[in-house]
């Protein structure tokens, strides 16, 4: 079993966790486009999302925008 | 024509807020990204109150499908937003300094049209230009970003929250209903979130 610390709840992964944060997301099922992400306290541009290795434990603050204004 | 002089103007200021209240608002200077329904009446909101100044950008021109929520008149259709917001805005509060950019925001230009707000409000439409400015500014500013997301549809205004993120995201929303839900947008409800946001731009304002 594996963690991650999504918006402050724990959620559990069955053998490891998502290699990245866009790996993340798709499990989600969020498109990336529209979120604003910070792992373990630092904001991620989204161009990093690809390159942001995850590991058990981690802490992610996700912010999902819908359209409308 | 009846006009008021500036001190006229704001001895009924001081004369609803209080002279303390009064000064703060009038040092303030607040971004808004985005002049359509969100971003036009926070922009009207806090003219009315007689904040110092706003710095307003967007890159539009009034169309016909932005009557049904912005604050802008049948005659201004045709006329890019910063235009006819800096006209409205100047009729409401004739002595609020703006400071207007009719351009598209990007994560280049984001950081330097609005280095002079301590608090920038997002108002845009699409999902993902929210991200980009929300993105934008908590990694190249220091400003304080005031966001909303969830405000189509009519009806349910108590799902209608003002959340603090972090020190510097507050976010505003039902945090669902967008236009991906298939919901239109509405006067009303875009109107209390845009009025979340001004209320939340004002305690900022006021609390700091």
């Amino acid at each position: 079993m594996a963690k991650l610390i999504i918006n402050g709840e724990n959620k559990d992964f069955e053998n490891t966790v998502p290699a990245t944060l866009t790996a993340l997301l798709d499990a989600l099922k969020v498109d990336e486009a529209t979120v604003v992400a910070e792992v373990n306290g630092e904001i991620i541009p989204r161009s990093s999302f690809q390159n942001t290795i995850l590991d058990d434990g981690h802490k992610i603050e996700l912010v999902r925008f819908v359209g409308g204004g | 024509m009846t006009k008021l002089t500036t001190e006229q103007f704001e001895a009924m200021l001081i004369e609803r807020h209080g002279q303390t209240v009064h000064q703060k608002l009038k040092s303030a200077t607040v971004g808004i990204a985005g002049l359509g329904g969100l971003g036009s009446n926070v922009a009207v909101s806090l003219a009315r109150i007689g904040i110092g100044k706003l710095v307003i950008a967007d890159f539009d021109i009034v169309e016909p499908s932005n009557l049904n929520r912005q604050q802008y008149f049948v005659e201004q259709l045709g006329i890019e937003k910063v235009t006819a917001l800096t006209e409205n805005l100047s009729k409401i509060n004739p002595y609020v300094k703006i400071e207007g950019h009719c351009l598209k925001l990007t994560s280049e230009n984001i950081p330097e049209i609005f280095k002079h707000c301590p608090i920038i409000a997002e108002c845009f439409d699409k999902a993902e230009q929210k991200q980009i400015i929300v993105e934008t500014a908590l990694n190249k500013t220091k400003s304080v970003i005031v966001a909303a997301s969830g405000i189509g549809g009519y009806g349910k205004s108590n799902e209608i929250l003002t959340q603090k993120i972090s020190d510097r995201l507050i976010l505003i929303g039902d945090g669902s209903r967008g236009l991906e839900a298939g919901f239109g947008l509405m006067a009303p409800r875009v109107a209390i979130a845009a009025g979340h946001q001004a209320n939340a731009v004002v305690e900022l304002i006021l609390e700091n």
